[in-house]
């Protein structure tokens, strides 16, 4: 008796533990989850703001890397490329990256590629694990709105934290990198 | 070990075509799909089928062999994702799960086919390097009333791959069943995984049995 009283909270505590290490890991990752969207403007007041210790002139701006910081900000994101992502492009399809929360694995990818792959409007999805993004490029002259992509997103079990469109896309061309 | 291998064959040809529960990995998948699971382990064989309807519930069939009691159970199973906690490097569930049917006993044990139903419950927790999960059952029914059993899994990536690599993950369960002979068992095992398919393998240190785990995505 007394041993099965043990066994069982022995198994109790790893079933807390689960739970518990998941509510630090998110409260760890609060900051990387806030979005620039998400922040109140309205509620920011400029005479609040203390611009007493900022001095411009004072700024080293030489190795000041622009692009590598609006990547790093989430501003500017590269689009994954494959050879169907490349031949899409090609064609003449539009791409847009979804960032999406909680892709840890290939069935992630696998839910999210069926779900989109069965859309007539695209023409090449593909799900980056390393960069954690939802890489698509529409048929030429078609498109899916932000509203869509997220509630397809939400069917295949994710969440999009962002998605990048136009200029806050990079496409690396064949030759080389740059923004299109 | 040529018993196991003919009773594998023998409830396979037994239950082709009907599906078993999720063991530790993603019970619920994208609306619309449909997975097939097999798990073996050092008490039971089960096969499992399911059809996820909405990102928060599948619904699918279990066919369940308790090797250790002789007894089979058939009958449908939903799986309910009751909370998912997402984040940019990580991704938590809970889930609650439940099924019902009929139990009988095989192999020469003479139980009448009689009415059975589990219940339990599965959390996990998973980057890209780190695992870890729970799970909980109770089930009622036939000659097996009353039988419960829990299990907990850790597990490590030794590197991370991306998309469309092979993904291997070392780990060790460690699984609670009151009235087994060894109450706890120890079970090391690895799991590839690749695209659609999951595959792990394992050995019970406790009983000598294997553990053998196959999952399938379409």
């Amino acid at each position: 008796m007394i041993r099965t009283l043990f066994l069982s909270s022995a198994f109790g505590a790893l079933a807390l533990a689960v739970p518990a290490l998941t509510s630090a890991y998110a409260l760890q990752m609060q900051h990387d989850d806030m979005q620039h969207e998400d922040m109140k403007h309205q509620d920011m007041k400029h005479q609040d703001m203390d611009h007493g210790e900022h001095d411009h002139e004072a700024h080293d701006h030489k190795d000041h890397d622009m692009e590598a910081d609006e990547a790093a900000s989430g501003e500017l994101v590269m689009l994954s490329r494959t050879a169907e992502i490349d031949a899409a492009l090609a064609a003449g399809g539009e791409p847009a990256v979804a960032q999406v929360l909680g892709v840890v694995c290939d069935f992630c990818a696998k839910a999210m590629n069926k779900t989109f792959g069965k859309r007539e409007e695209v023409a090449a999805t593909y799900v980056d694990l390393d960069t954690k993004t939802l890489n698509l490029v529409f048929r030429p002259g078609q498109s899916l709105d932000d509203e869509t992509i997220g509630e397809l997103v939400k069917k295949a079990g994710y969440r999009i934290a962002a998605i990048h469109r136009g200029d806050a896309l990079m496409v690396e061309s064949a030759q080389g990198t740059g923004a299109e | 070990m040529a018993r196991f291998i003919a009773a594998i064959a023998s409830l396979i040809c037994m239950t082709s075509g009907f599906m078993a529960e999720p063991a530790m990995a993603r019970p619920v998948s994208y609306e619309g799909g449909w997975t097939l699971i097999e798990e073996t382990d050092r008490q039971s064989t089960a096969l499992w089928v399911h059809y996820t309807v909405n990102p928060s519930l599948s619904l699918g069939w279990r066919t369940e062999w308790d090797r250790q009691n002789d007894v089979l159970f058939n009958g449908p199973q939903a799986t309910w994702l009751a909370k998912r906690w997402f984040g940019e490097n990580y991704q938590a569930n809970l889930y609650g799960f439940a099924g019902a049917g009929a139990i009988e006993g095989i192999n020469g044990n003479p139980a009448d086919r009689e009415a059975a139903a589990f219940i339990g419950a599965m959390a996990d927790w998973e980057t890209r390097r780190l695992f870890a999960s729970y799970k909980a059952r109770g089930l009622e029914g036939g000659t097996v009333d009353g039988s419960f059993m829990q299990a907990a899994r850790v597990g490590f990536a030794p590197y991370e791959g991306d998309t469309g690599d092979l993904h291997t993950w070392l780990m060790l369960e460690i699984d609670h069943r009151p009235d087994a002979d060894d109450p706890v068992g120890v079970t090391p095992l690895v799991r590839f995984f690749k695209g659609a398919a999951l595959f792990e393998a394992g050995w019970s240190v406790t009983d000598d049995e294997p553990m053998l785990n196959f999952q399938y995505r379409f």
